[in-house]
């Protein structure tokens, strides 16, 4: 669809870093929608990735309750550089 | 009619080997405030296995088990397995259940008042378990339970068991003891409960730190420590592996079903991973989705082994994985071979699609990403679907759908079109009509269902009538008609009623009586009771305006008849069905019987009327109260009649407020009806329209009640002129009576009495074979005059003299809810004369205030404020003329 993105949906689009308590193997990348992830040695495990919309990314968090794994946090991650929409006019 | 798992309704047996956890079974006891019970924590910590040994242990309350799969996030399949649920535990019970939540409209809260009378009349007490509940979405449910929950009877409870907290208002549920809770926390095993469980699952014992390090490594999830027993089976040296396990922080679950998966044959493994896709498995199904055929044998050996499998009926047929296994297993899945799932879906998705369960094999095509093999079969189960009026579902398949695809299948964009009509977007229903029809032409048929051209003109006729545009509706309603396939009677019903709305609404009844008719017939070859009632109620009207009451009449009773044929339970539109008939018996003129019937009506209910009953039942009861001579309680009717009243698909022959105007005409309000008859736009000089005629009707009475001989008699009788001839053009006789009795009392009152008989007589001669009498008598005092001299002139004799008889109920002929004295009538008398005050005293002997206070009395009884009035409305009332 290229429908004109909403300002609500920019602020909630976007990379999330979700961490979990328990080391969780590789292969569950799949499971979690090809989430990135990557074990600690603090005994956590975070994925990571891009997230369509607020129901994608509750999608995910139901996703780690079904595993019955304890979630710790869950952080947007912002790009390097401010995420400003385009509002130069066009020559 | 859902097709219901009875599977789901079947209590899980608590597997081999459980611990029995008598604590946890202290704290499940119910109080006498108990509501709910709700058993909160995540996924593989034992609480299906604990509402089920606390079913099992308890003896006083016999439960009502449900268990939930995503497929039940739609109120009306939720609370069909309710009610399977409930009938299962008490199928002796009042009243039944079957067929509930009625199909055709969407549930609402005051659905749920069957269901809380039979809990209410299940004495012994019962337990609702709702296990898995977590799966529930929709909001409607949520509020439904919560409904439920505050209306529950004191010997009920409910169970939830979930991996999330409910939208449930627990705080208030809490704060009132109503409430108990086990949660995470309270299922966690304590190193007791696990020593107990590994002494009775694995082959040598183990020492007390070893069940300290796995109780502590798993944090006493029961899903965990099974799974650790499996893994240390045949091990010649449990300690080490506990060692290893403690000393690693991979995801328990998965380290363990590692464990599991490993030690397990290799045809066993790649039948687990393969079935993982399943959320319930038969050995036949299985045997489909991994194409081999050890299918029985297999589940058999899982069962032995108590591999995690729940058995889901008593007869080994029905199984599914333990919820947090099966995610393990389709994680290894579509780690290890991600291109075959798709395949194993597809399979799953024929399989289904086979024993009729398209709900399944939907789901399994779209998983499998077949989203063409999808669009075939939610295109082949639209018939069915709609057969039985069940539009929400095919619009919930169509919202998995991708838009292209929906787009390219007239068959699925048509069923869209329906949708965006009943939220009223007529434009976009419009441009995607316009789209079908593109598609249509440049295909052809082929590929496209018969039934399709046939709803695509039904549409283009709803759009027409909803613009107002009735020679488009009737020429798209016709062709609609003629393109239904043999066996699509709702399309064919449905375009016969279009012409029937369009042909009523321009008052030419016959035609319109025919095509209502055409499309009952249709609705009763489908089946479709209430909506045989609906057209019941048009046909009645329409029959009623022909003034041919006992055709009316036949109508309703045989509809009624229908209705108790068609079951056990009363039938919506029942309830309409008696308010039909009292309408007919006010006609009759025989009270008795309209009062018998509305309360009947009454007494059936709200939920058995159909949308237009609140104001329609309200309108027969107003006119009811009027005829009874209970103004007051009559305008509150009608009050209410008007804030009830619903757009339906029949024109608005009666506007609830003409009627009203009537009830004021009755009253002696002419002035207020003259009011509302200029605010309502209607004109003496108006042309006749059959949607105005009630309305002129009631200004015609009013101007000739205001002046009955003054300048505007004229012009009432022009009006009443035109107002013949449509009557009289198009058979509505019930108005062409009202109409010539008008006339005669016109004449009379300009003194003209032989045009007044003869009026009256032809007025006489067509209402006698049907027996209309209600029609004479609100007339009031005028027209019992204008009877009583045509009894004197041996005119229709015996049906007059039952007219004025009938009028006989009010007490010495006054139409008062306080009666006048006879010495306030022979005042009311003198105040009709010249005389003044004094002169009236001085006649009657009296002081001048005792004249004072009878005609106090009297301006009150009879609501009036002057002496001018009270004397219009004495004549009205016939007080003047009536001999003592």
């Amino acid at each position: 669809m290229n429908q004109p993105r909403t300002a609500g949906d920019r602020a909630h689009t976007g990379r999330y870093e979700i961490r979990i308590r328990g080391h969780l193997d590789r292969r569950w990348s799949v499971w979690f929608e090809g989430m990135a992830l990557t074990q600690h040695s603090d005994g956590t495990t975070t994925l990571d990735g891009q997230v369509a919309d607020q129901a994608a990314l509750h999608g995910l968090i139901q996703r780690v309750r079904d595993t019955g794994l304890p979630l710790i946090s869950v952080i947007p991650i912002h790009p390097t550089g401010p995420d400003r929409p385009d509002t130069t006019t066009r020559p | 009619m859902v097709a219901l798992l009875e599977s789901k309704l079947f209590v899980p047996a608590p597997g081999t080997g459980v611990v029995p956890r008598a604590r946890l079974l202290d704290e499940l006891r119910i109080g006498p405030r108990t509501r709910l019970v709700l058993v909160s924590a995540p996924a593989g910590f034992g609480k299906t296995t604990l509402v089920s040994s606390w079913v099992g242990s308890s003896d006083d309350a016999r439960t009502a088990w449900l268990s939930l799969d995503p497929a039940d996030d739609d109120p009306r399949t939720f609370w069909a397995y309710v009610a399977a649920a409930v009938s299962r535990a008490r199928p002796e019970s009042e009243p039944s259940l079957a067929d509930w939540p009625e199909p055709g409209r969407p549930v609402s809260e005051r659905d749920l008042t069957p269901l809380l009378n039979l809990l209410a009349g299940v004495p012994a007490g019962l337990a609702l378990v709702l296990d898995d509940y977590h799966v529930v979405h929709n909001p409607e449910i949520h509020q439904q339970v919560g409904f439920l929950l505050d209306h529950l009877p004191p010997t009920t409870q409910v169970v939830i068991s979930t991996r999330a907290d409910p939208p449930l208002p627990l705080g208030r549920f809490r704060a009132r003891g109503e409430l108990v809770e086990v949660r995470a926390g309270d299922l966690r095993f304590t190193i007791d409960e696990a020593t107990q469980y590994f002494a009775g699952a694995v082959e040598k014992p183990l020492s007390p730190a070893d069940v300290d390090a796995l109780a502590e490594r798993t944090e006493g999830w029961a899903a965990a420590l099974q799974l650790a027993a499996l893994s240390m089976r045949g091990r010649e040296d449990p300690a080490a592996f506990i060692a290893r396990f403690a000393g690693d922080d991979r995801y328990v679950v998965d380290y363990l079903a590692e464990e599991v998966l490993a030690g397990q044959p290799s045809g066993v493994r790649r039948f687990l991973l393969e079935t993982s896709i399943l959320d319930r498995l038969t050995a036949s199904l299985c045997d489909t989705v991994t194409d081999r055929n050890d299918g029985k044998a297999m589940l058999e050996h899982l069962e032995r082994s108590n591999l995690f499998l729940v058995a889901l009926d008593d007869h080994r047929e029905w199984y599914r994985y333990h919820h947090l296994f099966a995610d393990v297993l389709r994680a290894h899945l579509l780690d290890e071979t991600p291109d075959v799932v798709g395949e194993l879906h597809r399979g799953a998705s024929t399989w289904y699609a086979g024993k009729g369960d398209p709900e399944r094999a939907i789901r399994h095509a779209l998983d499998g990403g077949d989203v063409e093999g999808a669009a075939d079969l939610v295109e082949e189960q639209i018939p069915e679907v709609r057969r039985g009026r069940r539009e929400s579902v095919l619009l919930a398949w169509l919202g998995q759908l991708p838009d292209p695809v929906v787009r390219s299948r007239p068959a699925l964009a048509v069923i869209q079109v329906g949708a965006l009509l009943q939220t009223g977007e007529l434009a976009g229903a419009e441009d995607r009509l316009d789209e079908i029809e593109h598609e249509l032409a440049a295909r052809g048929s082929a590929g496209v269902p018969d039934w399709v051209p046939g709803s695509v003109e039904l549409f283009r006729a709803a759009v027409a009538q909803a613009r107002g545009d009735s020679s488009e509706t009737m020429t798209h309603a016709r062709r609609a008609v003629e393109l239904a396939t043999a066996d699509d009677h709702l399309t064919r019903a449905a375009g016969a009623s279009f012409l029937g709305i369009t042909a009523w609404s321009r008052g030419d009844l016959e035609v319109a009586h025919a095509s209502w008719a055409e499309g009952a017939a249709g609705l009763l070859r489908a089946g479709h009771v209430p909506d045989v009632l609906g057209v019941t109620i048009a046909l009645g009207d329409i029959r009623i305006a022909q003034g041919r009451l006992s055709a009316a009449r036949l109508g309703y009773e045989q509809a009624l008849e229908l209705a108790e044929r068609s079951g056990p339970r009363a039938v919506r539109g029942s309830a309409d069905m008696h308010v039909g008939l009292g309408e007919i018996h006010l006609e009759y003129g025989d009270l008795e019987s309209a009062r018998a019937h509305l309360e009947t009506a009454t007494e059936l209910g709200e939920e058995l009327g159909l949308p237009q009953y609140p104001y329609r039942s309200r309108v027969a009861r107003g006119r009811l109260r009027q005829a009874e001579g209970d103004m007051g309680e009559a305008q509150n009717l009608l009050d209410e009649a008007e804030q009830l009243y619903v757009p339906d698909y029949f024109p608005p022959w009666r506007p609830v407020a003409a009627v009203r105007a009537r009830l004021w005409l009755a009253e002696g309000k002419v002035d207020d009806v003259l009011a509302w008859a200029s605010r309502s736009g209607l004109d003496v000089t108006d042309e006749p329209a059959y949607l105005r005629e009630y309305e002129h009707l009631t200004l015609a009475r009013a101007l000739l009640a205001a002046r009955p001989t003054g300048g505007s008699a004229a012009e009432a009788a022009g009006l009443l002129g035109r107002l013949l001839t449509a009557a009289e053009a198009d058979g509505r006789t019930r108005a062409l009576i009202e109409v010539l009795l008008l006339q005669a009392l016109a004449a009379q009152a300009a003194g003209d009495g032989t045009t007044s008989l003869a009026r009256l007589g032809r007025a006489l001669e067509l209402a006698e074979p049907e027996g209309f009498i209600r029609l004479f008598l609100d007339e009031g005092g005028p027209a019992v005059s204008l009877l009583q001299s045509a009894a004197k002139r041996g005119i229709h004799t015996t049906y007059v003299r039952r007219l004025l008889a009938s009028g006989a109920p009010v007490p010495a002929g006054q139409p008062l809810v306080d009666p006048l004295s006879d010495r306030e009538l022979e005042v009311l008398r003198l105040l009709g004369t010249e005389l003044d005050g004094p002169e009236i005293a001085r006649r009657l002997v009296v002081s001048l205030n005792t004249v004072r206070t009878h005609t106090k009395n009297i301006y009150a009884k009879l609501g009036v404020n002057s002496r001018r009035a009270a004397v219009r409305r004495a004549q009205e009332l016939g007080l003047l003329t009536q001999s003592h």
